[in-house]
């Protein structure tokens, strides 16, 4: 019986390897051969080192993972239309946190939940921050995407000109405010501050990341919009103050590659960013202040509770592919966050942390400095203060508009947001 | 004489003008490609420059080049010679009818041209799922053309009724069969004509961004829409950009001075 | 007229099949020279765009699927008093009118220069059409880059030198507009120039050299023949760019996103941003339709310009 049982197996096996095309062999431990996943990747950092690393999975698995790299607007348009057409172009979506509660809305994508309930042992959940493993995926009871690249806020400053003025490093809002004036001089092109102005969704992510930061709120406790609430107001100005004064001139027109750029070039004394793009501030071939250039925690207004501002990335499976893909895809999950090989794949730059192990990876740690900042930013993470809900581009939209025009003179924070706030209501 | 060298000089000096106007800041974007990132900006802005090929490496190890040009040309190949078989046809027997219609019809091809995409992007998508061809480059081929028949049937429209009846009226009454009276007589006096519309479709298609973004997968991504994705939120990646816009100016460029050559011979071997 | 009654009974002569009259036969010709293209731009243009008109009639967003309602002219209506809607049409037109405009002049101007067939011309004329060859969202990029009020090659001088608002071109009211019509006309008028040749081109030599050697002044040889015979080439390069001008999209989009304030917002980066951002597919529809409307009305008007120079030229 044995022997027949291993005939069989040898002679199944010997099928196999005909069916599979190249013939690579050990049909047996790679489970998924011939199979091809597509993934739509933003264009983060990571995206080119999952291009790089993907061979490593076909090796290991079978599978073929294809990455399509996209920019932000075409990530968002085609995933959309891929899922509103169920034509199950893309197995894996990279998803922005904030659309997390679209996908749940519409059931774009395979709740997750069952599977990471039956692999629990395999995944090691433990060692993922429950605050990344909350907002880069969950909404409402439902896991629409396994968290994949977590980012946090953080505060990028020039180390000689805070020593040179005497000033120590911003730990409240307050105090940025105060440094930012402080280290101004236009006359030797000098900026104590720079943002994103440009009207849509650069200017209104950092604005609600300045505006979380100095207490207002975006929703009230009830969900609904609050956009023009005392404290928003408030925090509105101090943020045109800060450009009129405090900011390169050219930053009313800024998004994101022309503040990261403003910052390496040397000409803004602090700046709020992204975790993910740290290490490009010690790259001596892209950065112009690599000596010089220091990180610290997002600073908080006084009084108000330790919390720092998260975002990045959790990986989907397309719920209209079918069964064997959706395993396929599973697998690359939980192949590429498993510890080793996302340690790996930070070690290549990827800037995409959501292992607690992984943060605290020495070898990470002495090519990458900053880690324990991350560490506290994702314990006591605030992935919220961009409101998931389905509305949340149009309430993006709104306040890029709003805040722009106040940037730029137009409108009065007030009016402004009085304003928006009248539209955000039409949405809900 | 030296009146006319002098009228010379001034149109060789306004063409030079042109040039630098119409090619500098293309050039910026190209010689970004050979600077290491750390030169594309600086102030005060400079223009010198360690020249190197790491912004190819990258790209070259990033995109696949090869598939990205190919499903350019074949969308931008694709798309003309589909427009050009319907169009110019189209545009003769519009030109040729006396039928009030047909004037009307013209200008509804005219009127198609000018659709703003949006209004018909996702309702053209999903009758594309329909059929099967999300993600085949002949999706993109197929709305391509829509825009690029209308404007190749009323551009040549209005080169058929320039062109004298007589000619034509000429080879019938000699007993020519119509479609060799259009095909011998009439066709090659709208050379010019056919090779400008014909530039136009290829511009067209190869720039589009908008169908292809939206119909492509992979596979079947033109260059276009491959150019953009090095357009980040976080950073743009200049020196990336720089490289493939290469790619993507090259062969459009060597096409274009293809079709120029029949674009000048057509005219001067014309029927005037 | 009285050519084709002569010579009619005489091709009946060769009426060789059915019986048909050479008229009828020319006539079922014609018919099945234009029919594929017909057929084809309404199977694959037109019912989607019905469709689309369909849609706008509807509350219907893709990522709200149960909210979806039969509402009417709703959306139209909701646009109407929209003042996002009122800017981005007032800017479409000024931006239309002024970029297509310059493009004419300076596309005229280019033609003329490359009028002669030489080498030198031809390469001039490839070289300069490398500007349409780009992707129109790379394009904003080159000039988004190039244009950086802090560190941008051109943008730092202007800042430095006083000639912009120090916020840059593109962060100021006054000039952001202006900077994107140029941009338009970086891009566009080569073309305009190639199409404008080509109907050069075209132009019978014959009279206008014949106009020469009666010792005309070649100033009124242009205003007097040459501007008359390009009319028609003049009034497809204004109708196309015209229409390609109303469309603007991609250079707004990476350059202002339609700011400062609205300053620069368009028809089309409205209805797109609605369209492919917010999936809101009535209202989206709803915007393309007005700015189909609008392009309707250009183009008629544009229509009624060709015929009146049709009859001009018929009767002359």
């Amino acid at each position: 019986m044995a022997r027949i049982k291993g005939n069989i197996k040898i002679l199944s096996t010997v099928c196999l390897m005909a069916v599979a095309s190249a013939g690579v062999g050990h049909a047996q431990d790679k489970p998924f051969e011939g199979v091809t996943l597509n993934l739509a990747s933003m264009n983060d950092q990571f995206s080119t080192v999952l291009v790089e690393m993907a061979p490593e999975f076909k090796e290991a698995t079978g599978a073929e993972v294809k990455v399509d790299i996209l920019d932000y607007g075409s990530l968002l348009t085609k995933t959309t239309a891929d899922f509103v057409g169920n034509t199950g172009g893309y197995d894996l979506i990279t998803m922005d946190i904030v659309w997390a509660g679209q996908y749940a809305q519409n059931d774009f994508t395979v709740d997750l939940k069952d599977l990471i309930e039956r692999d629990k042992a395999e995944l090691g959940t433990d060692d993922i921050y429950p605050k990344l493993m909350d907002a880069l995926g969950n909404y409402e009871g439902k896991q629409v995407a396994y968290p994949f690249a977590g980012y946090a806020n953080v505060l990028a400053y020039r180390k000689d000109l805070f020593e040179a003025a005497g000033l120590d490093v911003p730990k409240t809002m307050e105090e940025l405010v105060d440094a930012a004036y402080k280290l101004t001089d236009p006359s030797k092109n000098q900026y104590g501050f720079v943002a994103n102005g440009q009207k849509g969704p650069a200017v209104a992510q950092d604005w609600m990341q300045y505006n979380a930061e100095m207490g207002g709120s975006i929703l009230d406790e009830d969900g609904k919009p609050a956009l023009n609430s005392e404290a928003n107001v408030k925090s509105l100005e101090v943020y045109r103050d800060l450009f009129k004064k405090a900011a390169p001139p050219g930053a009313a027109d800024y998004d994101w590659g022309g503040r990261e750029e403003s910052f390496r070039q040397g000409i803004a004394a602090t700046m709020q960013t992204w975790s993910v793009g740290a290490p490009g501030y010690f790259n001596p071939e892209i950065s112009k202040v690599v000596d010089t250039v220091g990180l610290a925690l997002a600073p908080r207004g006084e009084g108000l509770p330790e919390l720092y501002g998260i975002g990045g990335w959790g990986l989907a499976i397309n719920a209209d592919i079918n069964d064997k893909q959706k395993e396929a895809a599973w697998a690359f999950i939980k192949w590429i966050t498993s510890p080793d090989v996302h340690k790996a794949f930070n070690m290549k730059g990827a800037g995409s942390y959501i292992r607690k192990s992984v943060v605290a990876d020495p070898e990470l740690n002495a090519k990458y400095p900053f880690l324990p900042l991350l560490d506290t930013a994702f314990e006591k993470g605030d992935g919220d203060y961009r409101p998931r809900i389905p509305e949340y581009p149009e309430i993006q939209d709104i306040l890029g508009t709003a805040v722009n025009s106040v940037l730029v003179g137009d409108e009065e924070p007030k009016a402004a947001l009085d304003k928006a706030q009248d539209a955000a209501v039409k949405v809900f | 004489m030296s009146r006319q060298i002098a009228l010379d000089a001034a149109r060789r000096g306004f063409l030079f003008f042109m040039l630098a106007f119409f090619l500098l800041p293309f050039i910026w974007l190209a010689t970004t490609a050979y600077k290491p990132s750390i030169d594309i900006f600086s102030i005060p802005p400079r223009f010198g420059f360690t020249p190197t090929l790491d912004q190819f490496r990258k790209a070259l190890s990033v995109f696949d080049v090869p598939s990205l040009v190919r499903s350019s040309i074949f969308i931008a190949g694709g798309s003309m010679v589909l427009s050009l078989l319907l169009g110019v046809p189209a545009g003769y027997a519009l030109a040729r009818s006396s039928h009030r219609l047909a004037m009307a019809l013209a200008y509804f091809f005219m009127s198609i041209r000018m659709v703003p995409a949006v209004a018909a992007l996702i309702p053209f998508y999903l009758m594309m799922r329909d059929i099967g061809l999300v993600g085949h480059w002949f999706s993109v081929v197929l709305i391509n053309c829509v825009l690029n028949t209308a404007f190749v049937t009323y551009m040549m429209y209005s080169y058929f009724r320039a062109l004298p009846k007589e000619l034509e009226e000429a080879a019938l009454t000699d007993g020519c069969h119509q479609f060799s009276a259009f095909w011998r007589v009439s066709l090659p006096a709208v050379r010019s004509g056919i090779v400008a519309s014909a530039l136009f479709c290829v511009l067209f298609s190869w720039n589009d961004f908008l169908f292809a973004m939206f119909l492509t997968q992979l596979d079947s991504k033109p260059i276009s829409v491959a150019l953009l994705s090095a357009y980040g939120t976080k950073d743009i990646t200049w020196g990336t950009l720089g490289a493939l816009a290469h790619f993507s100016t090259i062969p459009i460029v060597l096409i274009v001075l293809f079709l120029n050559r029949y674009f000048v011979q057509g005219l001067t071997k014309g029927v005037h | 007229m009285a050519l084709s009654a002569s010579t009619e009974p005489l091709v009946n002569q060769f009426a060789g099949f059915g019986g048909l009259t050479f008229a009828q036969r020319r006539k079922m010709f014609l018919i099945a020279m234009a029919l594929p293209a017909l057929v084809y731009v309404l199977g694959f243009g037109v019912y989607p765009l019905l469709k689309g008109i369909w849609y706008s009639l509807y509350d219907y967003n893709l990522l709200k699927p149960a909210r979806t309602e039969f509402i009417g002219f709703g959306n139209y209506v909701e646009l109407m008093f929209d003042s996002d809607m009122q800017r981005s049409l007032i800017n479409t037109i000024v931006f239309t009118a002024s970029a297509v405009f310059f493009e004419l002049v300076l596309g005229f101007a280019i033609a003329l220069a490359l009028w002669r067939d030489d080498r030198f011309n031809r390469i001039c004329l490839t070289l300069i059409l490398i500007p349409v060859t780009i992707t129109p969202l790379v394009v904003g990029l080159i000039f988004k880059g190039l244009l950086l009020a802090d560190y941008g090659l051109i943008g730092y001088y202007l800042a430095q030198w006083g000639l912009s608002d120090p916020r840059g071109l593109f962060a100021s009211q006054n000039t952001a507009l202006a900077t994107l019509v140029f941009i338009d006309i970086w891009e566009w008028t080569p073309l305009v120039a190639l199409i404008l040749l080509a109907g050069l081109k075209a132009l019978p030599t014959d009279i206008l050299e014949a106009a020469a050697v009666d010792g005309a002044k070649p100033l009124r040889i242009f205003r007097k023949i040459t501007l008359p015979l390009m009319l028609p080439s003049v009034l497809l390069a204004l109708t196309i760019r015209t229409i390609d001008a109303f469309r603007v999209f991609d250079s707004v989009f990476v350059t202002t996103g339609g700011g400062p304030g609205n300053a620069t917002n368009t028809l089309m980066v409205y209805a797109v941003k609605e369209g492919l951002s917010f999936f809101n597919i009535g209202k989206a529809s709803a915007i393309a339709n007005v700015s189909l409307l609008c392009t309707a009305i250009i183009a008629a008007a544009l229509i009624f310009l060709i015929r009146h120079y049709d009859k001009k030229a018929s009767t002359q």
